[in-house]
């Protein structure tokens, strides 16, 4: 049974005339590293807050269809019970902060389910250590870099030990290096089982951690598969979603009539490519 | 504004941190209840003595310092209109008791902002919105409080980052008449409140998405547990305001007086 399930989601929010989300259908099985990207203003973000039931929940409006998310209908259970099986994490991490130390903050969501304090700790020091922020338990959000923030934003997150983690871009505010750390950290996370949904926009960034790709476009998905299959046609290039720079190379390359077995999603990739190629082309 | 930083906590380890902030605010209290009992200079001056310890204690003094030039320079304007609406009010004369008087309210001012100052350096508002929650405040109060002390900060950058864009735009603050710069704010007001409105929106979601409300009885990460110390400096509390008030009885009863410092000094 997959993690994620949408059946026709239609969505409009309150006092807008038309839809942010129109006829969504998907799914996602647990275990996935799914990658949500399209041009700006496609409903990523309204997709998101359906997944842990902020819409309807909180942001009311009309919602049709179904979404089943860890077994669970979105209409008919309240945001914190969804909360505890998907953790959202948003773009600016100053504004999921709550309290003024790390740790303090890492345990917000634990507190608010009234966990014991034994076990808190115990999640609390499992969140700082996966999160790779032990040394700045102590610290004020104000004293921390946005690297650190995010981190922190993330840490409280997984202290509940969802099943599903959604990160909306949540790489925007940080310098590539920064990024690609906290990249590397999910990709660890989804390793170890956590199923991941991930919003981004630079796809050079990040197509080399996903295996599944969604592409939206005014409200719609309108490709839905495996990265390399969905980065051959040039319908992405379209809707102003930046392929990859390699993948893109190789997709004009074909066009020109040189073929190679696959399509590269990182440089490493390409450079094996173009070395098999060659060995071939010399046997 | 560096005056409030005199009032800003600084994370950071001392005895003084490490106070349970139910003790030390009834220190503080204590403090407050003595100064406003007495309106004699010496009783100020051993009021503003006492707080050293605290000071030394709690490794503050720089912070400490900030908020007490800002003290100071208020109090000097106190002890000037106090001087002043005596002088007029008991027909252009003053005495020396008058002067006793005057400086004994500036210091009992400083005294105050010392005491206040020293409390909310050394004391983290996470603590204090627990203490204010195991105190029977409604948790929502309690986390509106840390809240808007966990934003100072940041609010206070992006005004200043407002301020920078407006200004690069060519508005000019410091212009024109009184009334001209207050308007000159406007266009700085605007989009921080604008900006205020829509973080507040983000927060909102962000602690939904943590399950906010999700159980009755929330548990708490931190726990208020008083230990030596704390029994240590609730006795001195106490203790120092029954002397304070045992010793106001017997000047009442006109059995004691406290001395004048003025006339002290002056003699030698
Ligand atoms: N709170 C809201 N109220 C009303 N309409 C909204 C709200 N949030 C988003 N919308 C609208 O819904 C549509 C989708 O917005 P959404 O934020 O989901 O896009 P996005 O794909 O996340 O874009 P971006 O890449 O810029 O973050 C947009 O047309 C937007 O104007
Ligand atoms: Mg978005």
């Amino acid at each position: 049974m997959p993690i994620i399930e949408a059946r026709n989601l239609t969505y409009t929010y309150p006092g807008s005339s038309s839809p942010s989300l129109r006829d969504v259908s998907f799914k996602v099985e647990r275990g996935e590293f799914v990658l949500l990207t399209g041009p700006s203003g496609c409903g990523k973000t309204t997709l998101c807050r359906c997944l842990n039931g902020l819409i309807p929940h909180f942001y009311g409006g009309t919602l049709s269809g179904e979404l089943v998310v860890s077994g669970l209908k979105i209409t008919e259970h309240p945001i914190h019970e969804l909360a505890l099986h998907v953790g959202l994490v948003f773009q600016n991490p100053e504004n999921q902060i709550f309290a003024l130390s790390v740790e303090k903050d890492v345990a917000f969501g634990l507190e608010n389910i009234g966990m014991d304090r034994e076990e808190m700790r115990r999640r609390v020091e499992w969140a700082l250590e996966v999160t790779g922020i032990k040394d700045l338990r102590d610290r004020a959000p104000h004293e921390l870099s946005g690297g650190q923030q995010q981190r922190v934003a993330i840490a409280g997150v997984l202290a509940m030990r969802p099943e599903i983690l959604v990160l909306d871009e949540p790489t925007s505010f940080l310098d590539p290096l920064g990024a690609v750390r906290i990249l590397e950290m999910i990709k660890k996370l989804n390793e170890e089982g956590l199923t991941i949904i991930l919003i981004e926009h630079r796809l050079d960034l990040v197509s080399r951690y996903v295996d599944h790709v969604m592409i939206m476009n005014e409200g719609s998905i309108v490709l839905d598969g495996r990265p390399r299959e969905l980065f051959q046609s040039s319908y992405p290039e379209l809707l102003g979603v930046g392929l990859p720079k390699v993948t893109k190379l190789f997709n004009m390359l074909r066009n020109d009539g040189l073929n190679f077995k696959d399509v590269p999603l990182t440089p490493e990739e390409a450079s094996r490519l173009v070395e098999e190629a060659l060995h071939d082309r010399g046997r | 504004m560096s005056f409030l930083e005199g009032f800003r906590f600084r994370g950071s380890d001392s005895l003084m941190h490490r106070l349970d902030p139910r003790v030390k605010f009834v220190y503080v209290c204590v403090i407050f209840l003595i100064a406003v009992m007495y309106t004699d200079f010496l009783v100020q001056v051993l009021l503003f003595i006492l707080q050293f310890p605290a000071v030394y204690l709690g490794r503050v003094y720089r912070q400490w310092m900030k908020s007490m030039r800002g003290a100071v320079f208020l109090a000097v304007f106190i002890l000037v209109s106090i001087l002043l609406s005596q002088y007029f009010y008991y027909g252009y004369n003053l005495l020396l008791s008058d002067f006793e008087y005057a400086l004994a309210m500036s210091m009992r001012f400083i005294v105050l902002v010392a005491s206040f100052s020293i409390f909310f350096l050394t004391t983290s508002p996470d603590y204090l919105g627990l203490a204010l929650e195991q105190s029977g405040v409604p948790y929502q109060f309690c986390f509106a409080f840390v809240t808007a002390v966990r934003f100072v900060p940041v609010l206070a950058e992006e005004a200043q980052r407002i301020i920078d864009a407006q200004r690069s735009r060519g508005m000019e603050l410091e212009k024109g008449s009184f009334l001209k710069r207050v308007r000159n704010y406007i266009p700085i007001l605007i989009p921080l409140i604008v900006n205020a409105v829509k973080r507040s929106l983000e927060l909102a979601e962000s602690m939904e998405s943590r399950a906010w409300g999700s159980s009755k009885k929330r548990s708490s990460y931190y726990t208020l547990k008083l230990r030596r110390g704390d029994y240590a400096l609730a006795a001195i509390s106490i203790a120092a305001l029954s002397i304070s008030l045992y010793v106001k009885y017997l000047v009442m009863q006109g059995l004691i007086r406290i001395p004048m410092v003025l006339p002290l000094i002056l003699r030698t």
